[in-house]
């Protein structure tokens, strides 16, 4: 899975980083989000389902990967 | 979003068809608005989840979670407030005060470049990393709020504690002395409630005017000799080299005394009184804070939206979610009612403390998103996890309990009388304990921006 966020959407109203700290960061300046990294491990994967949804926004978006996706990805680190 | 091009040559007729199907009366500045509150939002998503009403000069109404997310998000919405009046653009207030507006609502009141600039002069004071820092400060006020108290088994959850921690807590982040709190305290919360018609308003004005005063008298302090805050950030602040204009600070700080004192003070209220009058669920609140304070404080801000909307006006002709909007037409973007959307929300009018997907409209959308957000929060939560703490089975009195007969402004309660089990006091009560926040605050100069000053505040007593 992989996320990003849309930052001429994001206003930094912080719900990413509460229901998904470890995956969303913010901006010290302004609280403005960013993923910690775009691929998104296994054991973040529902909380970063739920950031998005729970995103006044609508800032966060989600590719799931197909599973020959995550294979290449391995071969390649 | 679409720009219209034709809908500006359009007599009489074109704008009954623009309308059509979309009148509904809508005055939220009247009682029944909030008794019926409910009704009304239904029956609006329904029928008119974009309506126009003839209150007020008449206005649009977004009322639907979909509407209120696009317009509030429409460059051709415009928060700017015309002050000579000159202009249909009158900020967000709708209607416009009845006395004299000298200055504009700061940067609520701004349309881009000119928010950004002021906006980016407040926010590393405001940031989520910068108001962290504040936790163990802003827990001595609440503390010692609660230790006058406690040992009498008797507080007012208003009057004793949500009036007090957000008021000194804003002085301390604008640079002003904590001792004044009452000073800009009461005139904030009294000028929402008290109607224009009441016999109380003019005292409420004149204290208003003694709070502006004192304003605009540490504005000069700190002018002249800086300290760190939001007023001094509005005062190094610089504009293609030029300083602020003086009317333009105060219309901020205005704006964060404002926007930071009665709103959470109303969040606060609310959700005390919603909890004592479901006990299991304020048991398992407390029980389980660790994962249930944060979403069932969203979840407190979506249904009682402190704020329940704000007013905009179109700065062009445009077509938004199949309505045809003209320049100049005044427009109310309803926080509150897209917060209770079932297309949004399950069971939009349950309190449910672990709910899930809750993307709330309560600090707005867009832009303009609430700069004290984080505030908010902080605020909220140190209050909610001591009374928790220290009070866990209090008893509101609902005979005392008064809510704003009105919530076109603000959802606002005035009293919030409540009994409990007495307990012993923790630390110096609440005059003591400010002037020792006040030398803190000082010597560790805890208002200056995140940039400056990293550290947590420290507690050395």
């Amino acid at each position: 899975m992989k996320v990003f966020v849309d930052s001429t959407r994001c206003q930094g109203h912080t719900l990413c980083s509460m229901i998904a700290p470890d995956a969303f960061q913010l901006s010290e300046i302004d609280g403005t989000s960013s993923p910690v990294s775009e691929v998104v491990p296994p054991e973040l994967q529902d909380a970063v389902r739920e950031a998005a949804q729970s995103c006044p926004e609508q800032a966060i978006s989600i590719e799931e990967m197909s599973p020959s996706d995550m294979t290449r990805q391995g071969d390649s680190r | 979003m679409r720009l219209v091009d034709d809908a500006a040559g359009g007599g009489p007729a074109a704008d009954d068809d623009r309308k059509k199907n979309r009148y509904y009366h809508f005055d939220r500045h009247t009682p029944e608005y909030r008794l019926q509150f409910e009704k009304i939002t239904r029956e609006m998503h329904a029928k008119c989840p974009i309506a126009w009403t003839d209150t007020y000069g008449g206005h649009w109404v977004a009322a639907s979670s979909k509407a209120v997310f696009e317009l509030a998000r429409c460059p051709a919405v415009s928060n700017y407030h015309d002050i000579t009046g000159q202009t249909p653009y009158q900020g967000i207030t709708i209607p416009k005060a009845s006395r004299a507006t000298t200055v504009r609502g700061g940067i609520l009141e701004m349309d881009e470049p000119e928010h950004s600039i002021y906006r980016g002069a407040l926010n590393p004071y405001l940031s989520p990393a910068a108001i962290k820092r504040w936790k163990p400060f802003i827990d001595e006020i609440t503390r010692a709020a609660i230790d006058e108290h406690i040992e009498s088994g008797r507080i007012d959850f208003v009057d004793d504690l949500a009036n007090v921690v957000p008021a000194v807590f804003t002085l301390a982040m604008m640079g002003i002395p904590l001792k004044k709190w009452a000073l800009y305290s009461e005139p904030t919360h009294a000028s929402v409630y008290t109607p224009e018609h009441s016999p109380e308003r003019e005292k409420v004005n004149q204290m208003h005017r003694e709070m502006g005063i004192d304003l605009v008298n540490n504005m000069i302090e700190i002018r002249e000799n800086p300290r760190p805050g939001l007023v001094n950030a509005l005062l190094q602040l610089r504009i293609d080299g030029e300083p602020a204009p003086d009317l333009e600070i105060l219309g901020n700080l205005g704006l964060i005394i404002g926007g930071g004192f009665d709103t959470t003070t109303a969040l606060t209220a609310h959700a005390l009184e919603w909890l004592g009058e479901h006990p299991d669920q304020r048991e398992r609140l407390s029980r389980e804070r660790d994962t249930l304070l944060d979403p069932a404080t969203e979840e407190f801000l979506r249904y009682f939206t402190p704020a329940p909307g704000d007013g905009r006006t179109f700065s062009a002709d445009v077509e938004v979610e199949g309505t045809r909007f003209k320049e100049g037409e005044r427009l109310w973007l309803s926080w509150a009612m897209a917060n209770r959307d079932p297309e949004v929300f399950e069971r939009p009018n349950e309190i449910i403390l672990d709910r899930k997907g809750n993307r709330h409209f309560s600090f707005g959308i867009g832009v303009h998103r609430c700069v004290g957000s984080n505030v908010a929060r902080m605020l909220f939560k140190s209050m909610l996890t001591a009374v928790l703490d220290r009070m866990p089975d209090y008893v509101c009195d609902p005979e005392g309990t008064v809510h704003y007969e009105t919530i076109g402004v603000i959802q606002g309660m005035q009293h919030l009388p409540a009994t409990f089990t007495p307990g012993p006091r923790l630390g110096p009560g609440l005059d003591e304990t400010l002037e020792r926040l006040q030398r803190i605050c000082d010597e560790q100069e805890l208002a200056r921006p995140i940039t400056e000053r990293k550290e947590m505040a420290v507690i050395d007593w």
